[in-house]
């Protein structure tokens, strides 16, 4: 064979398989848009992201998965499962989506796809609202940082004692007493989990001696997401672009700020 | 001057030949790879603990790089832990024609007893060609037990010196570990009875335990579970006495502290006494209790978990419970030490050390209480 032609016919062939690889393997976006249902898999026992009350179930997720639908024309149809069954659900096609305080897990990915990051659970600093110094990790060399005693926010702060090693770490039994101890001055900041540093701010701000506040950037970032079959790419596309409009239109903020803010 | 001729294809063909030797230059760089890092045994080692009772479990079955393994060992070492509970899979070693790969269990035992840790080996799974098609790893049935005995006893007398703890099986009152089948308290003592005496002459010195039964309240006639207390009542009522040397006991605290009572409708860390009570009405006070997994879970949003704090309080308050109250039990190891790769849920934060071995405020609560800061 001359050359040209076998350049040719390896082409061909790499090309084929290219094509084949990128075959979406069952979007049945024409099938949950002809029931007019979006099924949701959740797990409704983590607030304030999703609890069930009796009939009734409400959260953060519960608020984004309506949003969503209604932004695709669907209506949500809850289903609840097991922490540890949730992905089995989805994978099985019981339901269309996981709404369900989720982080991305890539050895799953094969089965598996996911959504923008609609909230980041990760590890904040909190400091008192009228500090300027203080605007990450680097900044705390010299100073005293509270954790929640055993939490991954002390498993980073030992790491980060590596570099700072003249950084103090101070540990608490819960975060709401790191976080106590910042607005009693104990501690120039903490370093905890961003649900229960809102939590903790939403309930408390008003008593303590020195109101605090959270800095944007996520020390240790754990984005939650929203999990879909991969063959659903339609659905996955759709959802995503739903949650950055909610972003941008300030959406997003209103329902976080609704279960963990002021 | 005339110009020397030139084929019309010469370029093209020097250009195929170039863009040939360059593919395959890439082929021969993507194949290549550094030598892997040289681990040797070492000189042994010795525990150094003031709480001889505690240990760990460790994960080491599902991991690959040997230098981790040793790792591994050696961090379980300074933390104070006398001894490991770890699982041989007799599935991932034997093969239909009777050939064993002992490379990898050789690897563990050896990193093991080069650190001083006292090794409980817990045998399991079954391979395919000894159970039926389409069935679990679990299953294991009566036509294969004496060729699972018969790989307990090789494994027995390979690592005579080594090992001197064996468990065999694990939680055989749930379905799942059963194979999703009925499960009986006969047919596992069925399954110690072809196990026992092999083990026993391959290796008199090796201490077999029975169990570890699964704590669980389901109701009676539930196709999941047995009742661990009645599972155990009904293996004595079917003559297991005589075939295991020590129990292994699963004791997790789940939400409550470890000092709290003991009630048979409650799932805690006591349930060790309703355990002991149930050896006690057979006559078995001579036989001792190895507690093969416990501890606290502090994942965020389990049900059965519990804050950080609170985990390294509990885990700590247990072993001193357990020192000070129960002169039965020889050990009581905690799940688990590290597993090779996250789960990303909840059995995460059972672990003392993360996949990169860098060690939780647990591990270093632990290494200060045995005396090893």
């Amino acid at each position: 064979m001359r050359p040209r032609r076998l350049v040719y016919l390896i082409g061909f062939l790499l090309l084929i398989l290219l094509l084949g690889g990128c075959k979406a393997d069952g979007d049945r976006w024409e099938q949950i848009a002809e029931s007019g249902v979006l099924r949701v898999g959740l797990d409704p026992t983590y607030p304030p992201f999703a609890v069930a009350d009796g009939d009734e179930v409400y959260g953060l997720d519960i608020d984004l998965a309506e949003a969503l639908a209604q932004e695709m024309g669907l209506e949500p149809q809850f289903t609840y499962f097991g922490y540890d069954g949730l992905y089995d659900a989805l994978t099985t096609g019981q339901v269309d989506t996981l709404i369900s305080a989720l982080v991305v897990a890539p050895e799953r990915t094969r089965d598996i796809a996911y959504t923008t990051s609609y909230f980041d659970a990760g590890q904040f600093l909190v400091v008192p609202i009228d500090d300027h110094t203080i605007a990450g990790m680097v900044d705390l060399a010299g100073q005293t940082l509270a954790v929640e005693q055993g939490a991954l926010g002390h498993v980073t702060a030992l790491e980060w004692q590596r570099r700072l090693p003249d950084m103090a770490i101070a540990p608490y039994p819960s975060v709401d007493a790191a976080l106590e101890a910042v607005a009693d001055d104990s501690a120039a900041a903490a370093l905890v989990d961003h649900v229960g540093a809102r939590l903790f701010m939403r309930q408390a701000t008003t008593k303590l001696p020195s109101p605090l506040k959270l800095l944007p950037d996520a020390v240790v970032s754990e984005p939650y997401v929203v999990a879909v079959r991969n063959g659903d790419r339609t659905l996955r596309e759709k959802m995503s672009a739903g949650i950055e409009k909610f972003a941008k239109a300030g959406v997003l903020d209103q329902m976080v700020d609704r279960w963990l803010g002021d | 001057m005339r110009q020397p001729m030139r084929h019309p294809l010469s370029g093209q063909r020097l250009k195929f030949r170039n863009g040939l030797r360059l593919l395959a230059m890439v082929i021969l760089l993507s194949v290549l790879q550094p030598a892997p890092p040289l681990v040797i045994v070492g000189q042994p080692q010795e525990v150094v603990t003031t709480h001889a009772i505690f240990g760990v479990h460790t994960r080491l079955t599902d991991e690959v790089e040997e230098w981790k393994i040793q790792r591994s060992l050696q961090m379980v070492r300074e933390m104070g832990a006398s001894g490991i509970v770890e699982f041989f899979p007799w599935a991932y070693y034997q093969a239909a024609d009777g050939s064993v790969a002992w490379e990898h269990p050789d690897m563990v035992v050896n990193h093991a007893h080069a650190q001083g840790l006292t090794i409980i080996a817990r045998i399991g799974l079954t391979p395919d060609w000894a159970k039926p098609p389409d069935t679990p790893l679990t299953y294991l049935d009566g036509g294969s037990y004496d060729d699972f005995a018969s790989f307990a006893a090789d494994f027995a007398d390979r690592y005579r010196g080594k090992v001197d703890f064996m468990i065999i099986g694990n939680e055989p009152n749930l379905s799942y570990e059963w194979g999703y089948r009925p499960t009986a308290p006969e047919d596992y003592v069925e399954l110690l009875q072809a196990v026992y005496p092999a083990v026993k002459k391959a290796n008199p010195d090796m201490t077999i335990l029975a169990g570890a039964l699964a704590p669980t309240l389901e109701p009676e006639g539930s196709p999941w579970a047995v009742n661990d207390l009645t599972y155990l009542d009904g293996m004595y009522e079917a003559g297991a006495a005589d075939y295991f040397d020590g129990l292994a006991v699963h004791a997790y605290g789940l939400t409550f502290p470890p000092e709290v009572e003991p009630d048979p409708n409650v799932l805690n860390f006591r349930r060790v006494e309703l355990v002991r009570e149930v050896m006690l009405a057979h006559g078995d006070e001579a036989t001792p209790i190895y507690i093969t997994e416990s501890g606290w879970n502090d994942h965020p949003r389990w049900t059965h978990a519990v804050r950080p704090a609170q985990r390294i309080r509990y885990t700590l308050d247990a072993i001193t419970f357990a020192e000070e109250n129960w002169p039965f039990v020889e050990m009581l190891a905690i799940w688990a030490f590290r597993y090779p790769s996250p789960t990303r849920s909840y059995p995460d934060y059972f672990t003392l050390v993360t996949p990169e071995f860098m060690t939780k405020p647990i591990y270093d609560a632990i290494q200060s209480f045995t005396g090893n800061e």
